[in-house]
């Protein structure tokens, strides 16, 4: 293959990739409604509601209060924009992707906080109440979970032997002589996914269907956005979503990953992802309807959990091993 | 035995087992109702006899099978509904003040379980090669009991956290020397059986001489 | 099975205390309860002296295939059973009736008392008698159910906390004791092979010197410590006091007397196995020390003291130090003052606690500074308390007395067990006699507070001779014939068990 050809080859497979996270993340948030309304005894919106809203959004004119700063209205273009580069450095559907160099689990981890870090500067921009509330705690909830997920991802990485998400997808899908005992895994998986629960803003540490202001975290901080900029926030938590969605999947289960760039088998990995993600929204649809939303300070308790288990899981990899 | 359960993935599976019921282990100390306590006490039980049913079945060592059906319906069909109705009677179901709030109990049993391991180090390169380090798992089970008796206040927490050192302690027994002499068990199990059943007349008594389960409140005797 | 003398003499053992205790449940007359009683405890010795004679003359009995094992250092803890028990079954004869009179309890509870009695005595017997060491916790944990609801046996609030706290301590205390066990089987496992007798103490006697270092130092400090809570050993002992406090009298004079040294048993017959394979000095040193920790720290104990109840409790948790320390300093002195401490202990305790109940019935409090002029209001439980109080201060004529100075002697000429005293073994024999000396100035102000002085006014005088009184006047002549000279039997089963502890 010619050094055009790859370029080419490169640059294709990333739109590819991001083309696939732009249209796939609503479906997945339109998903979780869809199930949790199924479980409450409602017919529920369609799953490709989320897309009219999304469409609905882009046409208003959005309505800026004249109290805030260059940050109010860039905010929302740096956390889709993060949030979608954060989303290219997790496998997909092929687990060698062009920007595999980049694809460390720290860059993944800041680029998310950079998203959040400006979401919470923003929420407190406008000047309200309830925006200065959601941002401050949101930042509890970020503090707590940011060693929950480094430690749990390293805990996997330990076994591979690298922090490049790529290479751990890879080698798991290949079974390179990592299987070696699914305990640190099982740890691992657990604190992940209270991680996720708690970075995407599901119940039980925040619930995203309230109008309650008072019980808001996530969108507290969106109240005063409109129009387009709303329309951009939305999609980038919609991402986000989808990103952690990915991450677990694939790092944990990424047998069915395109391992080679063949035509086919990137038809099967790209199927196969997108079962995977929305039996996760499933799971996370029935989770949120199992569990009622907890109160802030048992919210901490619940990331030192999260925390504790990759500790342990850390722990299982070095002993364990023997 | 089956052909893909090579004794390596037999001892990935017990290894499996022992994880998870140091994880209810964590559970159960993160938990703040006392009912979940209880369920999740049942359901450690069960991934107990689960791994100790798995240990016979990989070692062809009958006499565990027993021990297991017993754990069974002792531990997670029993045990669970006298404390159950002993919550229901006494009308507590929340533990309102611990002694020591929960992420530091987190931390305290996660350096506790580092340090079971470092006390079994000497010995483990001695066992099985199918269930050693379930032992080390075993060790930190039954301090982890231990710590959450001085940690929770209740008297059914306190009772809940001797039935899981029991617990840590079958394990413990099955993973070194799979399972002590039937007679033995048999003896375990009445034991604890036996002792769960006064606490849960004890309770009763407590409530009603003192209005509370509240051990704090036990301070009347003093030096 | 082969039926012999010996299979009857342990089923004699073992079943009256089974047969009484279901007995119990069914009788209804007070009277036949306690002949049910007595017939069960006389057939206990009678059995016991049967086997003894066997033990003095073959070494060891086994008996049910492997299942008992008996030699003498097991009949000498049986010896203590027997004779404590009858003593506190004759106690009781008078003490039961008078509770019920006064309506302290109902008198159909006295059932549930004599079956938790009798299940306790079983428990301790097949502690005792048995070959394997998993059985042995098992029985040891069974006594711990069976005294906690004769502890909180008067419903009282402050027995029920008394009560819980004594069943979660001990409980606690126990498993950690089963993790030791599971490590003894583990290391003789992989001697023995995957046999059911490998805990077998007859078996593992054999293999010790095969098995592992490692594990066996693990497992006896899980032993030890487990144990020693039910023996009461700083810092296991939070338990003690308040149980013996508000355990009935004959209750607590057993625990004291009876219960305490079993668990001493089960933590020497485990000594005897993992030193064979570690050096004795761990073992040992390990004894020592939490026996001098218990001694210093009871001794001061008792000095604050302002019920009497308690002072005894603390004063049991002063002689057990001192036991451990002589079996800890080990060789034929120390063991043999060690064991001789333990039977005279468990007299002059139970003479203690019968006192302690008498003069509780009739002054309906516990505390020390509210009873005064015992010698005109209760004569013989005066002279008791005096006997026993100085008896516990280790002061001649009394056993006591002679036993402290075989294992100060012990402490003296072969020092401390090295690997954890540094220093020699002066340091710990000053501290040993400073302590005794605190003691000793605790118990002489307070015996002298209660026994002399006015009495108060309404308290009725006089003490009527009962029953109960007998086991007061042979246990008071026993400390003080002890310390002058041993019958010859006895005293040749204290030299075989001392020996068996050195030549372990």
């Amino acid at each position: 293959m010619t050094k055009e050809q790859a370029i080419l080859q490169a640059i294709v497979l990333t739109l590819a990739q991001a083309f696939v996270l732009l249209t796939v993340s609503p479906a997945i948030v339109g998903l979780v409604r869809k199930v949790k309304a199924r479980f409450q005894c409602r017919r529920g919106a369609s799953v490709f509601q989320p897309y009219a809203d999304l469409a609905k959004l882009f046409r208003k004119q959005p309505v800026v209060s004249t109290t805030t700063s260059w940050i109010f209205t860039a905010t929302p273009y740096i956390l889709f924009a993060s949030t979608l580069t954060a989303g290219l450095l997790v496998p997909a559907f092929a687990s060698q992707m062009p920007l595999n160099f980049a694809g460390n689990i720290i860059a993944l981890v800041y680029l998310f906080a950079l998203g959040t870090f400006f979401l919470i500067l923003a929420g407190l921009d406008a000047g309200s109440p309830f925006g200065g509330m959601g941002s401050s705690r949101e930042a509890i909830v970020a503090s707590l979970t940011e060693p929950a997920m480094i430690m749990s991802i390293f805990a996997i990485a330990l076994t591979t032997g690298s922090t490049n998400l790529s290479t751990i997808v890879h080698k798991t899908a290949l079974l390179e002589g990592i299987v070696t005992d699914p305990s640190p895994h099982l740890m691992a998986l657990a604190a992940l996914f209270i991680v996720a629960l708690a970075e995407t803003g599901r119940v039980p540490v925040d619930n995203p269907a309230t109008h309650l202001e008072l019980t808001m975290i996530h969108e507290a901080m969106l109240l005063e956005y409109s129009g387009r900029y709303l329309a951009l926030l939305e999609w980038a938590s919609g991402m986000k979503l989808l990103v952690f969605l990915s991450l677990i999947a694939n790092v944990f289960a990424p047998w069915g990953i395109a391992t080679t760039l063949t035509p086919m088998a990137l038809s099967i990995g790209l199927a196969v992802y997108l079962v995977k993600v929305a039996s996760l929204a499933v799971v996370i649809g029935t989770m949120e309807c199992m569990f009622a939303k907890l109160r802030l300070f048992r919210v901490t308790d619940l990331l030192g959990v999260a925390f504790i288990l990759a500790l342990l899981g850390l722990l299982f990899f070095y002993i364990l091993r023997g | 035995m089956v052909s893909w359960l090579t004794p390596h993935i037999g001892t990935q599976l017990v290894d499996l087992g022992s994880a998870l019921l140091l994880l209810t282990c964590f559970a159960i100390i993160a938990q703040r109702r006392l009912s979940a306590c209880v369920d999740l006490f049942a359901l450690q039980s069960l991934f107990l006899a689960m791994t100790a049913a798995l240990v016979a079945f990989l070692t062809g060592t009958p006499h565990i099978y027993y021990a297991a059906a017993l754990t069974v319906l002792v531990k997670v069909i029993v045990i669970p509904r006298v404390l159950k109705r002993v919550i229901e009677r006494l009308n507590v179901t929340r533990e309102l003040v611990m002694n020591i709030n929960v992420p530091a109990s987190l931390l305290i049993c996660g350096a506790l379980v580092m340090i079971a391991f470092f006390i079994t180090q000497p010995i483990i390169p001695f066992g099985h090669l199918l269930t050693r380090d379930s032992l080390a798992i075993a060790l930190a089970i039954v301090l982890i009991g231990f710590f959450t008796m001085i940690a929770r206040q209740k008297a059914v927490t306190q009772m809940i956290a001797f039935l899981v050192m029991e617990n840590g302690l079958f394990l413990g027994a099955t993973a070194a020397t799979y399972g002590m002499p039937l007679i033995v068990e048999l003896g375990v199990f009445f034991d604890v059986l036996v002792a769960a059943l006064i606490a849960g007349i004890y309770t009763n008594r407590l409530q009603d001489a003192f209005d509370s389960v509240d051990t704090n409140r036990l301070s009347e005797l003093k030096e | 099975m082969i039926v012999n003398y010996m299979t009857i003499a342990v089923s004699l053992l073992l079943l009256p205390p089974l047969v009484a205790g279901g007995l119990s449940l069914l009788i209804t007359s007070s009277r036949r309860l306690h002949l049910t009683n007595l017939t069960s405890i006389g057939t206990l010795i009678a059995a016991e002296a049967a086997i003894t004679r066997t033990v003095l003359a073959q070494g060891s009995v086994t008996a049910f295939g492997e299942i008992v094992y008996i030699d003498a250092l097991s009949s000498v803890i049986l010896f203590i059973i027997g004779t404590v028990g009858l003593a506190c079954s004759l106690y009781m004869r008078s003490y039961m009736d008078e509770q019920v009179a006064q309506g302290v309890i109902e008198a159909n509870r006295l059932n549930l008392f004599f079956f938790l009695f009798h299940m306790f005595i079983l428990a301790m017997v097949v502690a005792t008698i048995a070959n394997s060491l998993g059985v042995q916790w098992v029985a040891i944990e069974a006594t711990t159910l069976a005294t906690t609801f004769l502890i909180a046996f008067w419903r009282r609030r402050e027995s029920l906390e008394a009560g819980w706290k004594y069943l979660i301590l001990c409980s606690v205390g126990i498993s950690l004791a089963l993790f030791g066990v599971v490590l003894m089987y583990y290391s003789s496992l992989r001697v023995l092979g995957d046999v059911s007798s490998a805990l077998n103490i007859t078996q593992l006697q054999q293999v010790a010197d095969q098995l592992d270092p490692h594990i066996l130092k693990l497992a006896f400090v899980f032993l030890f410590v487990g144990y020693g809570t039910k023996v009461g050993l700083v810092p296991m002992h939070s338990w003690l006091p308040d149980a013996y406090t508000e355990a009935p009298a004959p209750v607590a004079a057993m625990l004291a007397g009876v219960l305490e040294t079993v668990a001493v048993y089960a933590i020497l017959r485990s000594r005897g196995i993992v030193d064979q394979a570690v050096s004795p000095e761990f073992t040992g040193g390990l004894l020592a020390l939490f026996g001098l920790l218990s001694f210093a720290l009871a001794a001061f104990f008792i000095l604050l003291q302002h019920n009497y109840k308690r002072l005894f409790a603390y004063s049991s948790i002063e002689h057990m130090g001192l036991a451990m320390i002589g079996f800890g300093v080990g060789g034929p002195i120390g063991n043999f003052g060690g064991l001789f401490h333990l039977v005279n202990h468990a007299f002059a305790k139970s003479l203690a606690f019968f006192a302690a109940g008498n003069i509780h019935r009739r002054f309906k409090t516990v505390e020390i500074d509210q009873v005064h002029g015992l010698i005109t209001v209760l004569p013989w439980s005066a002279l008791a308390l005096i006997v026993a109080g100085l008896a516990l201060a280790a002061l001649p004529p009394f056993a006591l007395f002679a036993s402290e100075m075989q294992i100060i002697t012990a402490l003296g000429t072969s020092g401390a067990p090295g690997e954890w005293f540094q220093s020699g073994p002066r340091i710990p024999v000053v501290i040993l006699l400073f302590c005794s000396l605190v003691a000793f100035a605790g118990f002489l102000a307070r015996i002298t507070g209660m026994v002399w002085g006015e009495a108060p006014k309404d308290i009725p005088q006089g003490e009527q001779w009962t029953v109960g009184h007998i086991p007061i006047i042979l246990l008071g002549a026993v400390l003080v014939g002890f310390c002058w000279a041993l019958p010859t039997p006895f005293r040749q089963l204290l030299d075989t068990a001392s020996a068996m502890l050195v030549n372990r």
